[in-house]
């Protein structure tokens, strides 16, 4: 008898927890929609429905895209074109190029100011980092970095800038108020992708030449951890509990444990996996497979292949490229 | 004196690696023929990774390590060049290895960070025979010369595959 009366209390909590949840959830991450996919062959972007899993749509970018990053508020998406030397802002509402901005150089690796509107693009051959603004179409700086920056990734806060330099073996950590470089830390041999933990504590490198990833604690600007994973990797994508890394040569995604560091297993996924993105909505995982020209999708629960959607020539998918 | 060797042989076998990173892109070869033999008839003439003889443009094979992860062999062309390749995966199970090219010169094959796999598949007495390369084209900077470009290097891997897999297919079809 005296349950009822305290039953109903925690109850009330509960429904007024779900509410919080969803509107925490709503704002915090809008489910993604699209899989923006750059194909480095065919130089295009497939546009590819999560929801279906299937190509609705290709966008021609000539210049062999390769890396990509969104914006948090705008529907656009803005792709690296280390043949033209430029970026292209592309308006997802439309599908269409709105401008393409001149960086010069190799652009490879890109990322979004998640509350500025900038965004930041790492140059293979100047060895730099672009400061550009994608609506004026113009750079606004550089900053100097290591040698064959490669992937570039942004603290959630705004504060902080990662570049991966691949051909210096460091990860270079640049201010992003002052637009100085405030650190390098020595890594793995040529890191390539560089992604940071949504709370900005951890970020992680896919190492090319010594086949693993480097844990870099941020606070303390040290390597926490060295994790074996298979061979070439190229990036890592990040859940709440694992680390999905891409082994190009391995045609496999190696699972490890963020709490232990430890590999927990190994996902076939296809030939020469590459760009890897986490969806927190839907629990996927999805990788471009740069050999197959698909698009695979991943349970990260249960770490198995739940769908394959076809796109263009050589899928790279370098980046932020859920949206 | 040794030790120098070493360190000049590890430096040119990073060389592809940082070289690859400026100007070209990462090319594709995909090849595959159907032959009128069983899987495991065609898994047992080209399954030992110590003998390329079943392509007709391998005068001589040589190596170490049988089909162990980093088994190497040594090719030489009936042309005369020659070929290092290193093992990375082998699966009996399913039919398949997977190799890189770890010297070659661009005059015998214009291409450069050579990776590829081979596999074989099929059910009853027919099989298919997939041959998959990825690479950077000879020349790695920008502006290569015309031996040397994209278009060369997809040219020259094709051939390649090609050339084996119909003399593989003539072979085994022919009862050899």
């Amino acid at each position: 008898m005296r349950a009822s009366p305290h039953s109903a209390k925690p109850a009330a909590w509960f429904a007024a927890g779900i509410v919080f949840m969803l509107v925490f959830i709503a704002t915090a991450a809008p489910a993604a929609e699209f899989a923006y996919v750059t194909n480095q062959g065919s130089e295009t972007v497939s546009v590819v429905e999560l929801k279906s899993f299937k190509s609705t749509a290709e966008i021609k970018v000539p210049g062999k895209p390769a890396g990509i990053a969104r914006s948090a508020r705008l529907s656009q998406i803005y792709v690296t074109a280390p043949d033209s030397h430029d970026v292209a802002v592309i308006d997802t509402a439309t599908n269409t190029i709105l401008r393409r901005i001149k960086t010069g150089g190799g652009p490879v690796g890109i990322a979004a100011h998640p509350t500025s509107g900038l965004i930041y693009v790492a140059d293979w051959h100047s060895n730099t980092l672009a400061v550009v603004d994608p609506q004026a179409g113009r750079v606004l700086q550089t900053i100097e970095v290591g040698q064959s920056p490669s992937g570039v990734a942004i603290s959630s806060d705004g504060s902080t800038i990662l570049t991966a330099d691949r051909d210096s073996d460091f990860v270079s950590i640049i201010d992003a108020k002052t637009h100085t470089r405030r650190v390098q830390i020595k890594v793995g041999t040529r890191p390539f992708g560089v992604t940071l933990s949504s709370d900005g504590t951890r970020a992680y490198t896919a190492n090319v030449g010594s086949d693993d990833v480097t844990v870099i604690d941020l606070a303390a600007s040290a390597v926490i951890a060295t994790v074996p994973v298979g061979r070439r990797p190229y990036a890592v994508a990040l859940t709440p509990s694992h680390a999905f890394v891409t082994d190009q040569y391995g045609g496999t995604v190696t699972v490890f444990d963020l709490a232990t560091n430890k590999p927990v297993q190994t996902i076939e996924v296809g030939d020469h996996p590459e760009g890897i993105a986490y969806d927190a909505q839907t629990g996927n995982i999805y990788v471009a497979c740069w050999f197959d020209n698909d698009l695979v999708r991943i349970d990260a629960v249960a770490r198995t292949v739940t769908g394959k959607a076809k796109v263009g020539d050589g899928p790279r998918a370098f980046g932020d490229f859920l949206h | 004196m040794f030790k120098t060797t070493l360190a000049a042989l590890a430096l040119v076998a990073m060389l592809p690696l940082t070289a690859a990173a400026h100007g070209p892109s990462r090319q594709k070869v995909s090849q595959s023929i159907e032959i009128n033999a069983p899987a495991d008839k065609v898994w047992a003439a080209i399954g030992k990774f110590q003998d390329m003889s079943w392509h007709p443009a391998i005068a001589k094979t040589e190596g170490s390590g049988d089909n162990g992860t980093g088994a190497k062999r040594k090719l030489t062309l009936k042309s005369g060049g020659t070929i290092e390749e290193a093992l990375t995966s082998y699966k009996a199970d399913t039919k398949t290895y997977a190799y890189e090219i770890t010297a070659v010169d661009v005059k015998v094959l214009p291409v450069s960070n050579y990776s590829s796999s081979i596999r074989v598949s099929g059910e009853g007495a027919k099989s298919t025979v997939e041959w998959k390369g990825a690479f950077y084209r000879g020349y790695v900077n920008n502006d290569p010369p015309p031996e040397l470009n994209d278009e060369a290097a997809i040219a020259a891997v094709t051939g390649v595959y090609k050339a084996g897999l119909d003399a593989l297919k003539a072979k085994l079809e022919a009862g050899g």
